[in-house]
């Protein structure tokens, strides 16, 4: 008896002392073992669409842009912080524009890892190429925004933890977004029909060769303006953008017949959009990156259940000329106390934008919305990249029958007249800037903010600020270029000092 | 029986040296109530003579000349009769609380209490019979110092935090190591054994009694010995309670006052004609809250023979929540069988099983909780946009969170646990001097999930789904003992072993969206119109060597050693994952001196220290891999794509966490054992603590593990029990322990501050605790608020009636620059002073415990106060005295101001932690045997959480929404409050 137990004593402490006992197994990838195969190149993919959702699902990021003048808010309850940006005094603490600086660089994070892994991928060169494409058009895509928001930002190329980099000048992450995106041009399909799911309803969802030289052209069309202010740029940028118009079709790009369209729940997938975020919170167990919250509650009044997060400013509201743009860009029914009435009856007085109301979240019956939307928001418009071209062929050469043709197209799809013919370079110019802030008013991604820095005239737009909004506090200054760039977050700023 | 017990007691004589033997017989009853006690342990002092009293009380004994006779029984304190030549002895034994055994349960074995030369702090089913407990942290709450309980949560089921000595860890776990018979819990909580299962708890919190736990005793053990039957006649246990809890409100705006403030800060007419509301609109507090309601049934039974005995219990519980459409229900069985296979072998078989369903029941601290929202939604809201046709009203002008009410009773999120601790153990004495014990256990637990959201959860998509998961601990120990004496003055044991852990932790996800019925619950996924699925799987193993070695000379002197290698499947490299521990330990029984032996008013002093070190591996595994992190993305489509994205970097060199441990105690008791006394001094320093470092946003945001910085914790434990009244009628029985604890961060490498992550995004909107050297572990950091100004200031730009902040850095602005240390949400004092009062057959338990020193932030009252939170305008009923032109003097600011700020990350809300509750008042009436006839029956009523002395403005001081963590210990968003409650008893024993 005795020698039995021994026995089974023995062997069950042999037994259970296995040599693999204390490696680990996990069963999900890590790291150092991905960008192995075609499957990887997709999966990797994938995951940085998830990240970019993330800066333009929300207002906050666009707090930065609020200096523009076609937008304002009131300085009350939880709005401090957007009203830092429209009355010139923001501070480093300042808790809204942190979703872009930190959502940009989560992305480059991703695109880095990328750019620096797929070649080794056993894949055809297309699947390789098409990934890191994506990659480097996203990449490109985030350094733009940051920069022209920030000016001197850490240029962060790879995945090295650095508690001490130092800030790069704006020439320098200029140079990385057009190198980037000559990349991103070359390696991205035409159109992703066929290719997979990122061809929906007859519009490309991800980035294309077209996207790419889009956006190019735009970064050339900026480098042509403030900081940079290098004009050789502007020809560079009309040839890129007619490369676009030329090969739309390829591309599956064009304007909209009815602006108002554009901003339809049904129009969810529309050809003019050259790159867009999309979005659907009714996926299964859907994360926070496919919530759009920049819909119906944020920019509905306080009157319908909305956020009151921002709306339009009076002078920009009452310049705007009338037409089928101005009616798909404004409400133009408010319901203050279940009547329906106009603006100047709202409890804040202002005209409020009709973009995001549209969306499967939003009750048509009751007017309040849900704040969990769907809607897609576009990133590059066809409609810029033909603004673009006006403007960078009249400042290359001159406003010729081309450049006209260009503005006419969008003039005409807002329901106006063509433009005045034989103007001269100044005044086509001033008038494709205001053709601009006219289709692209309200925070949309191409803001007005941006073209008030490249053009220098900050303190000039809000120089016309009409006496019912707040006062502004800090004076902007064209020529000293004081409150262009907005301040480096404080939470980095503790952890590095060289910023 | 009595036959056999006299047959063993002669064969043991023969076998002794022939020295004049003689017969004593004699009586035990019970000092209180004179009854005959059955079933006491009357042994030999200086032999192995033993036998137990039967029915009547009397027993039988042959012992030498000069004899004493030692007589012990469960509930009442050991007493020695020296025998001095009678022949009939009659004793009775008392009440007592404290040093009820012979042996305390150590790690991998057991040692004479009065041997102890580690600090460990027994905790007996006795202490807390007077007290309706449901679990067993409220059995752990205020019994030994050095322990502290933190019910971060009032959910049936919600967290709690147990710390032993303070929190070591900054991003590793904290909690303490259960060990339920010999098995380290490992799938299992604590919180799911039955309390009244428990014999005793034991606590081991200096190195010495810790380390033989090596690897994961750096944060202290709790030894939890469960009941066994005893040779004898069954005993039938029957218990039922039946409780009432609701909460403390918090003191908010009418609808008309709360309108006029609205339109005020809004400077229009956001809510026309304030005075209509008056007499209507909705008490949220009222809507979402209700009288919780607990059932608590229990049976159990205890019986055996020589050869085996058994402890079988049952019990069920039910419970409802205070906040509606919440409850809990518990079942569990426990079958534990102890037989003597022969005379050198004996085996055990525990068996737990238990079924836990909870609706609802999830911990809800979050800025749209129906808890915060109860608070934040405007009162002048209905709760209903049509009552008749049930349609609820949605969304208010306020708050980024829905309609509590809805959220509350629409939410239907159900959780089936099943748990299992099942242990089997050998012991086989081969010899008398060495014996092998080996023991395998499992703890294992699979959990079913289901939810369905309705239309009024997920407004635009309808969805179910079901989660499952089992989580596996299986390890098996196998120890060798060896004790001899030599020239019966030394005694030295020595103890090895070799154990093994591994855990599996698997389960899956199947989640839809666009759910086109909801008449089958959530038992028809597949009428979600998109599904979606997800997996996961960890595993984590352990392998130990361990050694003790015990000596002591003459009983007087004592020493122990231990030594542990363990080795962690979490760390890469073999010369990460081992790690090993050694500890010494020294006492000195003074009272067992002669110059101490005719002091008889010190019946026990003993003084002891401790050195040791024990290690902390409790980080998810993984960790030092660099997973991908899961992300998914649906082109706009209806179908989620998988995707991934770079996660936090890896660390090949990741290495354990150790601290090194020193304790200095004293032991001592007065007058018999009626008077106990316990002081202990420790200080623990933890080196190369597990550490999350911060990486810049710019590299992508996220942390990475390192090995970085050390922590210390060091303090006073002192406790005191006695019996200070004992007369025929009336006893007075107490028992107060004290532990005061410093806890401060030494270094954190090159850095010198972590910022430590922060809930309420969108409310909070930067860290407000951190890591600094110098301060305590998650010491808050906050802009100074300074009141409201009474003058203008022209450097800043503020006006009268604007916050009041001080421009700590001097740049000419209030932001997050101007953060500064300032306030613990560590405890510096905690004490729990348990008094039973005894009178006739009435017994009157007073149980007090609080903490002192400690500061919570209250984002809560934030969020009820402050107009810049996601909810528009306040509904504190104190913010409505705000500072106007002619009410100067107020604490809070002008909400319409345009130059003025208002930053929720300010000392605004740091607010006074310390507390004293009245844990337990309870009254209970004995209807003995003598009286029924048939057994002891006790009635009680009583009263939890009857009042706080508290000057925290929140619900509850001890609730805490980041439940089980350290460094972001005491933010309050949510927190689900701990009720008061009131109870009926009744227990009856056969």
């Amino acid at each position: 008896m005795k020698k039995y137990l021994m026995i089974c004593m023995v062997c069950i402490v042999i037994a259970s002392c296995s040599k693999n006992l204390l490696n680990e197994e996990p069963k999900v990838p890590t790291g150092t073992q991905f960008y192995k195969n075609a499957n990887d190149l997709s999966l990797a993919s994938t995951g940085l669409y998830a990240l970019i959702n993330v800066a333009f699902n929300q207002m906050a990021g666009f707090a930065t842009c609020y200096g523009g003048d076609d937008v304002t808010v009131k300085r009350t309850g939880n709005k401090y912080s957007f009203s830092d940006f429209d009355t010139f005094q923001p501070n480093s603490s300042n808790d809204r524009m942190t979703n872009w600086w930190s959502s940009f660089y989560a992305t480059i994070k991703s695109c880095n890892s990328m750019i620096l892994n797929y070649a080794n991928a056993s894949a055809t060169e297309d699947e390789k190429n098409h990934a890191a494409g994506q990659a480097y058009f996203l990449r490109a895509l985030s350094y733009f925004f940051l920069t022209r928001t920030w000016g001197a930002i850490p240029l962060v190329k790879d995945n090295i933890v650095d508690y001490n980099i130092a800030k790069s000048d704006p020439s320098d992450v200029y140079a990385l977004i057009v190198s980037d995106l000559q990349n991103a041009e070359k390696m991205l399909p035409d159109s992703w029909n066929g290719l997979g799911s990122q061809f929906q309803s007859g519009v490309n969802v991800a980035a294309t060769s077209g996207s790419a030289k889009a956006l190019l052209a735009n970064v050339y069309l900026t480098m042509a303006g403030w900081p940079l202010k290098q004009a050789d740029k502007y020809a560079l940028a009309a040839a890129k953008a007619k490369e676009v118009m030329d090969n739309k079709a390829k591309y599956n790009i064009d304007l909209l017949s009815d602006f108002r369209n554009l901003w339809k729940k049904e129009f969810k997938y529309n050809n003019e959009a050259v790159f867009g975020c999309y979005y659907n919170p009714n996926v299964p167990n859907a994360a926070w990156n496919q919530w759009n919250m920049s819909g119906p509650n944020s920019t509905q009044p306080g009157d319908e259940g909305g956020w009151d997060d921002f709306f339009g400013e009076i002078n920009f509201y009452n310049n705007f000329p009338a037409g089928s743009r101005k009616d798909g860009t404004y409400q133009s029914v408010y319901f203050v106390n279940g009547a329906a009435t106009d603006w100047t009856h709202t409890a804040l007085k202002h005209p409020y934008f009709q973009k995001y109301l549209d969306d499967d979240s939003y009750n048509k019956t009751t007017h309040v919305g849900n704040w969990a939307g769907s809607h897609t928001v576009f990133v590059v418009r066809y409609a810029e990249t033909l603004l673009t071209y006006a403007e960078a062929k009249a400042a290359s050469s001159s406003p010729d029958a081309t450049a006209y043709a260009a503005i006419n197209a969008v003039r005409n799809r807002a329901g106006l007249p063509d433009l005045t013919p034989g103007l001269s370079q100044a005044a086509f110019r001033d008038s494709v800037i205001a053709e601009r802030g006219w289709e692209f008013a309200g925070l949309e991604p191409a803001a007005r903010w941006f073209d008030l820095l490249r053009t220098e005239t900050v303190a000039k737009a809000n120089a016309n600020r009409n006496a019912a909004e707040d006062p502004l506090v800090g004076k902007p200054d064209d020529n000293a270029h004081t409150f262009y760039w907005a301040p480096i977050p404080i939470n980095d700023k503790q952890l590095n000092p060289n910023l | 029986m009595q036959k056999l017990t006299s047959l063993l007691v002669l064969f043991v004589c023969f076998g002794m040296q022939a020295f004049a033997q003689q017969t004593v017989t004699g009586k035990v009853s019970s000092d209180s109530s004179g009854a005959p006690l059955e079933g006491v342990t009357v042994s030999l002092k200086e032999g192995k003579a033993v036998t137990l009293t039967t029915k009547d009380g009397s027993f039988r004994i042959n012992v030498p000349e000069n004899a004493t006779l030692v007589f012990s029984y469960i509930g009442y304190s050991n007493k020695e009769v020296p025998v001095n030549g009678q022949t009939f002895v009659q004793v009775q034994l008392q009440n007592g609380t404290q040093n009820l055994q012979d042996v305390v349960v150590i790690g991998y074995g057991t040692q004479k209490k009065s041997n102890v030369t580690g600090s460990i702090a027994t905790i007996s089913s006795s202490a807390y019979k007077d007290q309706p407990v449901v679990n067993v942290s409220s059995a752990l709450q205020g019994r030994a110092s050095g322990v502290s309980v933190n019910s971060a949560s009032g959910a049936p089921g919600g967290v709690v935090k147990i710390r032993i000595r303070g929190a070591n860890s900054i991003n590793s776990s904290n909690d303490p190591l259960f060990v339920v018979d010999g098995v380290a819990l490992g799938s299992v909580s604590f919180q799911d054994i039955n309390v009244n299962d428990i014999e005793s708890m034991e606590v081991l919190k200096d190195a010495s009694a810790t380390a033989i736990y090596g690897s994961r005793g750096a944060n202290g053990v709790i030894i939890i010995t469960t009941k066994s039957g005893k040779a004898g006649k069954m005993v039938l246990n029957a218990n039922g309670f039946v409780t009432a809890s609701g909460i403390k409100k918090y003191d908010l705006l009418g609808p008309v006052a709360y309108a006029e403030q609205a339109n005020y800060i809004a400077g229009t007419d956001v809510l026309p004609n304030p005075q209509s509301y008056a007499g209507k609109g909705t008490d949220w507090q009222d809507q979402v809250f209700r009288t919780g309601y607990t059932q608590n049934y229990q049976l159990s039974l205890a019986g055996g023979t020589e050869k085996s005995r058994y402890y079988i219990s049952g019990y069920y519980v039910n419970q409802s929540g205070i906040v509606v459409n919440t409850n809990q229900q518990k079942i569990a069985l426990r079958s534990n069988i102890d037989s003597k296979l022969s005379k050198k072998v004996s085996i055990g078989l525990n068996m737990f099983l238990t079924n836990i369903q909870s609706k609802n029941n999830g911990d809800l601290g979050s800025k749209a909780s129906p808890v915060t929202s109860s608070l934040t939604w405007a009162p002048t809201e209905p709760v209903y946009d049509d009552q008749a046709a049930g349609a609820y009203n949605r969304y208010a002008i306020s708050p980024i969170g829905p309609n509590p009410y809805m959220i509350a009773k629409e939410s239907d999120n159900e959780g089936k646990s099943n748990t299992a601790v099942v242990n089997a153990k050998l012991k086989w004495d081969i010899t008398d001097w060495l014996s092998f014990n080996t023991n395998v256990g499992v703890d294992a637990n699979f959990y079913r999930s289901g939810y369905v959201n309705n239309a009024w959860i997920n407004q635009s998509s309808q969805s179910s789904g079901q989660g499952y998961s089992d989580n596996y601990t299986l390890q098996n120990s196998n120890v060798l003992t060896y004790h001899q004496t030599f020239n019966g003055v030394h005694n030295l044991s020595v103890t090895g072993a070799y154990e093994q852990t591994s855990n599996k932790y698997s389960g899956f996800n199947a989640d839809g969206g666009g759910l086109t019925s909801l008449s089958y619950g959530y038992y028809a996924l597949q009428l979600n119109a998109s599904q979606g699925i997800r997996s996961f799987y960890s595993n984590w193993s352990l392998q130990s060597y361990l050694g003790r070695a015990t000596y002591s000379y003459k009983d007087k002197y004592l020493l122990m050693a231990t030594y542990r290698g363990d080795g962690s499947s979490k760390f890469q490299s073999t010369s990460n994952k081992w790690a090993y521990f050694p500890s010494f330990s020294a006492g000195w029984k003074i009272s067992g001196e002669n110059f101490m032996k005719d002091i008889d008013a010190i019946s026990n002093l003993k003084l002891r220290g401790s050195w040791g070190k024990t290690g902390n591996q409790a980080i998810a595994p993984y960790s030092t891999l660099g997973l991908l992190t899961g992300q998914q993305y649906s082109y706009g489509s209806s179908t989620a794509y998988q995707g991934y994205s770079l996660g936090n970097p890896p660390n090949p060199n990741l290495k354990w966490e150790t601290t090194t441990q020193w304790d200095i105690g004293l032991d001592a008791g007065f007058l018999n054992g009626r008077l106990n006394l316990t002081m202990d001094y420790f200080n623990k320093l933890t080196d190369g603590l597990l550490l999350q470092k911060t990486i810049p946003s710019y590299d992508g945001g996220g942390s990475q593990w390192v090995n970085l910085g050390s922590v210390s914790n060091k303090g006073f434990e002192f406790s005191i029990s006695a019996l200070a009244v004992s007369s025929r009628k009336f006893s007075w029985n107490t028992m107060l322990n004290i532990s005061t604890l410093t806890n401060k961060v030494k270094s954190i490498g090159d850095q010198d501050i972590v910022y430590v992550g922060y809930p309420g995004a969108g409310l909070i909107n930067t860290s407000v605790q951190v890591v600094k050297p110098g301060s305590p572990l998650g010491a808050f950091y906050l802009i100074p608020w300074e009141g409201v100004y009474k003058q203008a200031d022209a450097t800043l730009g503020f006006q009268p009636g604007d916050n009041k902040y001080k421009d700590v850095d001097g740049n000419g602005s209030i932001g997050y620059e101007d953060r500064v240390v300032i306030g613990n949400p560590i405890p510096k004092l905690q004490f729990g002073f348990n008094n039973d009062f005894t009178y006739g057959n009435f017994t009157l338990n007073l149980f007090l415990q609080g903490v002192q020193g400690n500061k919570i932030f209250n984002a809560t009252y934030a969020a009820v106060a402050a107009p810049t939170s996601d909810i528009k305008y306040p509904t504190l009923a104190a913010s409505a005295n705000y500072w106007t032109k002619t009410n100067t003097g107020s604490e809070w600011a002008n909400p319409a101001s345009k130059t003025g700020r208002s930053y929720v990350e300010s000392t605004h809300y740091l607010q006074d932690g310390s507390y004293v509750r009245l844990k337990n008042i309870s009254l209970s009436y004995l209807l003995s045997k003598k009286i029924i006839g048939f057994g002891d029956i006790s009635l009680s009523v009583s009263a939890q959480n009857l009042f706080t002395i508290t000057k925290y403005k929140g619900f509850d001081p001890e609730a805490d929404t980041q439940g089980n963590t350290d460094i972001a210990a005491g933010i309050d968003l949510g927190a689900y409050p701990n009720p008061r409650s009131f109870t009926i008893g009744i227990n009856a024993n056969f």
